[in-house]
């Protein structure tokens, strides 16, 4: 009787480890792999945001071009800043892609950036959105505007200040600012270029401005036509919609927007820098810039031609220094949310 | 690893032991895994550099923001029970008192809208009722609906759609095991029928109405989805979207977010606290020897009609309307054309079912997730189980508490516990980042589930059959091995099914804890409307959905078998 207990013991005690083990066990061989044979396959953690479909199209040719294996984590600026906060302790990421230059700013400031000056072709990527030691490069941006909705939109607006008239009451929305990393950007360079920001906004709110999520809940309000306009829209967004046949377009108003870049840098915990090293010169090559058109975004590097959209020099815009501009975002960050809350 | 294969193996040994072994390994792995989080949480809030601080409590109780939250928190769960008891008290007394009782089916259909992921269930009704919606494509004069709807009105609503089937299922069988001897008294000692309502029927369902709708605000309270994606449109913030807010959008605000779930979690505590005395004071015994026997009921047609509306009205609230929109919505090519002929097609789910796709791949996470859950919940379940039988000592009690705890706890409590407790800096090892995490997770927070439904099901085994056991002499390894687990797998399986129903919708743990390049099917959705493709994302839904229900007639169907082999 005492053998039949054992092996049955036994059985169960194998199901049991085939179970908790299965899944666990292949993160730890994965590990091993890395730190026993490190130059023949490596792995890069990159922690993105967004846009989807950009992020995995370059992981795929980076990983066919360099064989660099790349985990990627896509969330939202805010998700991506929590996270790299959260995992303090034990860090795991090399790469972060951040879509505002305030915020990369703010990482290199708390010192969390390590700075990669000989990256290749750097000298060609707008000085503007990048930061001149190499803490972090502008490899990419989006022009801010408002995308309307074109079947229910009458009169197509010219400027911000239109959408406070009495027509567009309750069909106006902006996404959410403190899930968005453009739309801060946005209100930041509106209120500092513009006199009258913070009256305007006003406006807005008393005209039924609704804050509505992330960059594309709310150009879905547009689409499915629950609003007619999302205030500092992401216009690549817009024009992807639009090629999917979406009634919606977008306008950059004449008096003057924010062209919100996108950075990337790598992390100053980083584990595998050489493969960070290529990751960066991957995205700034001539093939990462064009792939950064193909998602309908304004490259960093101004040779590369745009594709079905408006380039950066035919954009009206408001001048912005992202520099150190961390604290003052968060500032009107704060002061939105008090008015909208 | 390691350790676990060692704990595993001990574990199984220690099952033939029942002493102060076994409930020192069981006690070791619950609080491992359930406690240790909350512990967490507590340090994190209360210790900054080793030394013991209130600061950061002072900080979030001055913070007029959070008195605003607890409010709303508060009202929304009275709201909820009011909601849910409009629609489960009279659906309870027909599915009792009139002819309708014998449509056994109808129980499936309606615990449909409990097991629809929460925030698709919103996702829905919010394409349906906004402005240029479903509703208005459908019928154009019904604009004025939306403004009513968008509002804390519509919110109790959807929560109170998808939350009545607790209390009903808990109204139902108390009426149930009431019909019989207690009414026949009634009638034989010849009171009016208002009489015995007040005096008798009234009195026995509330102490089980007020235990189900505390149960309901502590539901109410945890809940996610509805409040994440129907409350942030209405701005109505609760304790769970704040908590989240603080871990996940900028500016991160972590110290507040322990606070706040510390905060959640007392309150949670109280209730559950409040629920315990009623439940003890108010317990009468209306379960007697005696089986309820139904009697032939034949109702005014009146009545009968009455009830069919009713029964309908709430079938298309709860599931037509939220499904109708999900399905619509997967269907759509353009979604700016809305409702027209030609504008659907089955591109959406070709997409998710390329080869690869990341739809896909994020629902097979999901499976592998929820499969490996429910395995191992229904191992330390069953073992638990073994352990508290019914609860006589302390020891058992003390277990049973813990492992119980996740159903009081709010999962976005322990998903923040988790977190905390992971990354602590004096870990020689974590599972944090790794796909481990998310096991672990589940685990903990659906063990309840597993060790409710074994428990309920070895209270079914009479103790004869271990005394004869006993007298033929079987050693007690045998005789779990060949009697009791066998008798117990009904159970076991039922506990799996439903840890896996569960899992697989699981959201706020998903946002919060997956690690680079993994998703679940419920991310997935949810990413899917921040940044992607809508239809895309309610495809995933929609084969989510059909899986779950043709998995909740299984278990109907596995739980009648079980029924019929047992007499």
């Amino acid at each position: 009787m005492k053998k039949r207990g054992l092996k049955l013991f036994t059985t169960a005690g194998i199901l049991l480890t085939l179970a908790l083990a299965g899944c666990g066990n292949k993160e730890v061989e994965k590990t091993e792999k890395v730190s026993a044979q490190p130059k023949e396959e490596q792995i890069l953690t990159v922690y993105s945001a967004g846009p989807d479909g950009l992020a995995a199209n370059i992981q795929q040719a980076f990983e066919e071009k360099t064989g660099i294996k790349v985990e990627m984590f896509q969330g939202t600026t805010g998700k991506i800043l929590s996270r790299l906060e959260a995992e303090k302790n034990n860090p795991v990421a090399d790469i972060v892609v951040l879509a505002s230059v305030a915020s990369m700013d703010g990482l290199k400031e708390t010192s969390q950036l390590q700075s990669y000056q000989d990256a290749k072709q750097a000298e060609k990527i707008n000085s503007d959105w990048s930061n001149a030691e190499g803490y972090y490069y502008g490899y990419s941006a989006s022009a801010l505007g408002i995308a309307y909705n074109t079947k229910n939109t009458q009169e197509v607006p010219t400027d911000w200040s239109d959408l406070a008239k009495e027509q567009w009451q309750n069909k106006i929305n902006i996404p959410d600012p403190s899930l968005s990393g453009s739309a801060v950007d946005f209100l930041y360079g509106y209120a500092l270029a513009e006199k009258n920001a913070w009256k305007t906004m006003e406006i807005w709110k008393n005209n039924g401005l609704q804050v509505n999520g992330a960059n594309k809940e709310a150009l879905d309000a547009v689409i499915t036509g629950d609003k007619n306009a999302t205030i500092a829209g992401v216009d690549y967004m817009a024009y992807k919609a639009k090629a999917d046949g979406e009634p919606v377009e977008i306008m950059y108003p004449r008096s003057g927007t924010v062209v919100s870049p996108r950075a990337v840098g790598i992390l100053k915990d980083a584990k595998h820098i050489e493969a960070a090293k290529e990751y960066i010169d991957f995205l700034l090559s001539d093939e990462g810039q064009k792939l950064v058109t193909e998602a309908y975004l304004l490259p960093g590097n101004k040779e590369i031609p745009v594709k079905n959209r408006a380039a950066l020099d035919e954009i009206p815009q408001l001048s912005v220094n992202w520099k150190g501009a961390e604290a003052d975002q968060l500032e009107i960050l704060t002061k939105f949310n008090d008015m909208f809350r | 690893m390691t350790s676990f294969k060692f704990w595993h193996g001990r574990m199984v040994t220690s099952m033939m032991m029942e002493g102060r072994r076994t409930f020192g390994f069981l006690l070791t792995i619950v609080v491992t895994f359930a406690i240790a989080p909350l512990i967490a949480i507590l340090g994190y809030t209360f210790l900054k550099d080793g030394q013991f601080d209130i600061s950061q409590i002072n900080r979030m109780l001055e913070a007029e923001r959070v008195w605003r939250t607890l409010g709303n928190s508060i009202l929304l769960g009275v709201l909820v029970i009011v909601g849910t008891t409009i629609i489960a008290f009279p659906m309870a007394l027909i599915r009792t008192k009139t002819s309708l009782y014998r449509y056994d089916w109808l129980d499936i259909i309606l615990t449909i809208p409990f097991m629809t992921p929460p925030y698709i269930g919103s996702m829905g009704w919010i394409l349906f009722m906004q402005h240029n919606g479903f509703l208005q494509q459908l019928f154009p004069s019904s604009a004025w609906l939306a403004e009513t709807f968008f509002s804390l009105f519509g919110m109790v609503m959807i929560m109170s759609l998808h939350l009545f089937p607790f209390l009903y299922l808990m109204l139902k069988n108390t009426l149930l095991r009431m019909n019989g001897s207690f009414l026949d008294a009634a009638l034989i000692f010849g009171r009016s029928p208002w009489r015995n309502w007040t005096k008798i029927v009234l009195p026995l369902v509330v102490s089980s109405y007020v235990l189900g709708s505390l149960l309901i605000f502590i539901k109410t309270l945890a809940e996610f989805g509805t409040p994440a994606t129907f409350g942030s449109r209405i701005g109505f913030q609760v304790f769970t979207t704040e908590i989240h807010t603080y871990l996940s959008r900028w500016p991160v605000d972590i110290s507040m977010a322990t606070s706040l779930s510390l905060f959640l979690l007392s309150v949670c505590l109280v209730i559950w606290y409040i629920q315990n005395l009623i439940g003890r004071k108010h317990t009468y015994g209306v379960l007697s020897g005696k089986t309820p026997a139904m009697r032939e009921v034949r109702d005014k047609w009146t009545i009968k009609l009455g009830s069919w509306m009713f029964m309908g009205a709430v079938l298309l609230l709860s599931i037509g309307i939220p499904y109708f929109s999900i399905v619509v919505t997967s269907l759509q090519k353009v979604r700016g054309n809305g409702l027209q002929a030609g504008n659907f097609s089955f591109a959406s789910y070709q997409e998710v079912f390329t080869g690869g796709s990341a739809g896909l791949s994020a629902f097979l996470n999901s499976v592998m997730f929820s499969v490996i859950t429910a395995v191992v919940t229904a191992i330390i379940g069953l073992c638990i189980a073994l352990y508290i039988k019914k609860g006589e000592t302390k020891k058992q009690q003390l277990l049973d508490f813990f492992s119980l705890m996740p159903t009081i706890v709010p999962g976005i409590v322990f998903v923040v516990g988790l977190i905390m407790f992971w990354n602590a800096p004096w870990l020689p090892a974590t599972i944090y980042n790794t796909k481990t995490m998310v096991v672990v997770t589940y685990c903990v927070l659906f063990l309840p589930y597993s060790v409710q439904y074994t428990k309920s099901s070895l209270s079914q085994i009479d103790s004869s059959i271990f005394q004869s056991a006993a007298i033929f002499g079987r050693s007690k390894w045998e005789v779990y091995r060949q009697i009791i687990i066998p008798l117990l797998m009904q159970g076991i399986l039922a506990g799996m099914m439903m840890t896996f129903i569960i899992s697989m919708r699981e959201l706020v743990a998903g946002l919060l804890i997956l690690p680079p390049s993994v998703e679940t099917g419920a991310t997935f959705i949810y990413s899917q409307f921040e940044q992607g493709n809508v239809g895309v994302g309610m495809a995933v839904a929609v084969i989510t959905v059909v899986m779950t229900v043709i998995f909740m007639f299984l278990l109907e169907w596995l739980k009648k078998r079980g029924g019929h082999e047992n007499a």
